[in-house]
């Protein structure tokens, strides 16, 4: 008994070793941007600039992590924006009606899971490609953004903008207990299965592994996290917006992929698409404190990404593929 | 040469297997339009059907890129963004001294081709994944667009692009003509040339087709640039159709490249596939899209019944068998 506990110790450990030798470049370089940031912008330091900062990394981060565990089930999700828009619309046009904010903000988790679960069933019972399917579903729920809230409108209680967009780390708070909740998942059978469901489907059944459920669980929680990431948004601009969303799609895949989070599933951990939504998200704060034009955020954003894709290339590490 | 000819003679057999999956969609659309012209009277008309093969040409033009992107096992999320900067450039390009506008759709068609190469070169080179490169791809010439357009509309002054516009030699419109020729290319590339086997044998196992002398880099370098090609063939077409070149006009562009290739049949996995099911699979979308004009609905509806109406049509013809 004890044999095997210590047996799974050491695996365990050698798994984490592994997954944080990935993430160890991709975390220099965050470390160096956000050093960077922080001599620029010394208020960074001070309770109040790191509110700021946290709550211009939340929302990223937290798309990042739903794109991510959708890649590590072995799929890859192009309607992440458009849950944002969804979310963010249900909470503006909810909390201030009867639901309150806490029935406001139930239901935008609801919607969240049960979005995403449909798109996981259609994926995986049916077995067609996860990219497809969320870009049907992409137009789906863009639609559904805009009949809840055809222009931007709506509200959120100001006290609720006031708690998550305040002058607190509430957000980065937020992004703690989520990391938490993460590892807890990830402890559960469902979350257990997710990688090796991921990695190889085929062999994690015949080990009896619940495959398609782990799988269509990974989509149920990424849509709860992309909704939840539009109910932040909304508290932070104070309203809704049916197109809010549009520019995470691109990104979440973005810093997944700088964090090293594989297309082919059961690759890359979460550590990761953390620290590359953190990459993202610094730079693209140091751009706007250095008064980069918007066209130069664009350009250097994408020759920034494919430099730090490309950089394995140049500095020895081969990839097996 | 000596590679292809055993390389042929097994791939047109799988062809004649797979010939069952175009035909459905082409059997798809026969219904589609059989239903639509009952339920609307005008939709059969002859003028309807040829504007829908019109604006079918534009998907299909694009998709033409995307058909070889992905059979080669990638993917090009780049194309709506080298359709804006075709049709926003082809004006800003024009010389004084070129009446016909050649020139200007020579340079543009070079650009396109080049931002392709420059796609190519990043997935076969830097290794970056063909979705990350071309997203980035597409992010940097977004922020290009804005600094050569300043973000308002450009009208374009040129005759041979008016002239594929609007001209109807014999009542087929030129950008129809295009698209055939387009197409006749593409399909004797595909599947009749030795290249052709090389972007299938890629895309079924770049490992193995390294392994068996496939210049992976040249193949993969290749198919990026037609899709550049390709791309900015679409965006002159659509400029000359609208007279007009703005940002943001290539964005529907990227979605529906992707559905019709993948409702005509080619495996989104790569390896498998023809462009054959992509133009049936163009055509669907363009009538598609056209019923849900004619509905009338608001933009929220539209976009609901656009969605629903693909995967509705994906469960039809776009299953993927598992492989792996």
């Amino acid at each position: 008994m004890s044999a095997a506990a210590e047996t799974g110790a050491r695996l365990y450990f050698a798994v984490q070793r592994r997954r944080n030798r990935d993430a160890r470049g991709l975390l220099l370089v965050a470390a160096a941007f956000l050093a960077l940031y922080a001599y620029l912008f010394p208020g960074l330091l001070s309770v109040g600039g790191f509110a700021k900062f946290s709550q211009s990394w939340l929302p990223l981060a937290l798309v990042s992590m739903a794109q991510a565990i959708i890649m590590i089930a072995g799929g890859v999700s192009l309607a992440i924006g458009a849950m944002v828009s969804l979310g963010a619309v249900i909470a503006a046009t909810s909390m201030a009606g009867p639901l309150g904010v806490a029935g406001g903000a139930a239901l935008v988790m609801i919607v969240g899971l049960a979005v995403g679960a449909a798109c996981g069933a259609i994926v995986v019972r049916l077995g067609l490609p996860a990219i497809v399917v969320t870009l049907a579903a992409s137009f789906i729920v863009g639609g559904a953004a805009l009949l809840i809230l055809p222009r931007p409108g709506g509200a959120i209680p100001a006290w609720l903008s006031d708690l998550l967009a305040g002058d607190t780390p509430v957000a980065a708070a937020l992004l703690v207990a989520v990391v938490v909740l993460w590892k807890s998942y990830l402890a559960t059978p469902i979350g257990l299965s997710l990688y090796s469901a991921g990695e190889n489907p085929v062999a994690a059944y015949r080990a009896g592994a619940p495959v398609d459920a782990a799988r269509i669980a990974a989509y149920a929680a990424s849509g709860l996290l992309s909704t939840c990431a539009g109910l932040f948004v909304a508290a932070q601009t104070g309203s809704g917006d049916p197109v809010i969303g549009e520019a995470f799609t691109l990104n979440s895949i973005a810093a997944a992929v700088l964090g090293g989070v594989g297309f082919l599933g059961g690759r890359g951990a979460m550590r990761g698409a953390i620290a590359g939504s953190l990459l993202l998200s610094v730079m693209i704060n140091v751009m706007y404190f250095l008064g980069f034009p918007p066209v130069a955020h664009y350009i250097a954003q994408g020759l920034i990404i494919v430099g730090a894709v490309a950089l394995p290339q140049f500095t020895g590490r081969r990839s097996g593929a | 040469m000596s590679l292809s000819d055993p390389v042929r003679f097994p791939r047109v057999r799988a062809r004649a297997i797979l010939g069952s999956r175009p035909f459905l969609t082409v059997l798809l659309v026969a219904a589609v339009w059989i239903a639509a012209s009952f339920a609307k009277p005008g939709f059969g008309a002859f003028g309807h059907l040829r504007y829908l093969f019109e604006l079918g040409a534009v998907v299909g033009l694009v998709a033409i890129g995307q058909t070889f992107v992905v059979i080669a096992g990638g993917i090009d999320l780049s194309v709506g963004a080298i359709i804006t900067v075709s049709a926003v450039g082809a004006p800003l390009v024009a010389i004084p001294g070129d009446g016909s506008g050649a020139f200007a759709i020579l340079a543009i068609l070079a650009a396109a081709t080049a931002i392709g190469f420059l796609n190519g070169l990043g997935v076969a080179l830097l290794r970056a994944h063909p979705m990350i490169m071309t997203l980035a791809m597409a992010t940097f010439l977004q922020g290009l667009l804005i600094l050569i357009a300043g973000g308002s509309a450009v009208s374009a002054q040129n005759p041979l692009l008016e002239w594929l516009g609007d001209a109807r030699p014999g009542g087929v419109p030129a950008g129809v003509i295009v698209w055939i020729f387009a197409s006749a290319l593409a399909l004797a590339a595909l599947h009749a040339t030795p290249f052709g086997a090389r972007v299938f044998a890629l895309g079924a196992n770049p490992l193995a087709s390294t392994l068996s002398g496939i210049d992976a880099r040249a193949t993969t370098i290749a198919v990026y640039a037609i899709s550049g090609f390709a791309s900015g063939v679409t965006g002159l077409l659509l400029l000359g159709m609208n007279g007009q070149g703005y940002v943001g006009i290539g964005d529907p562009y990227l979605l529906s490249s992707i559905a019709a290739v993948v409702l005509g049949g080619t495996s989104i996995l790569g390896g498998a596939g023809t462009y054959a099911g992509t133009i049936p699979g163009a055509i669907l979308l363009v009538t598609i899209t056209a019923l849900i004009t004619v509905v009338n609905a608001s933009p929220g509806w539209r976009s609901i019944l656009f969605g629903a109406l693909v995967l509705a049509l994906l469960l039809l013809s776009g299953r993927e068998a598992r492989r792996r």
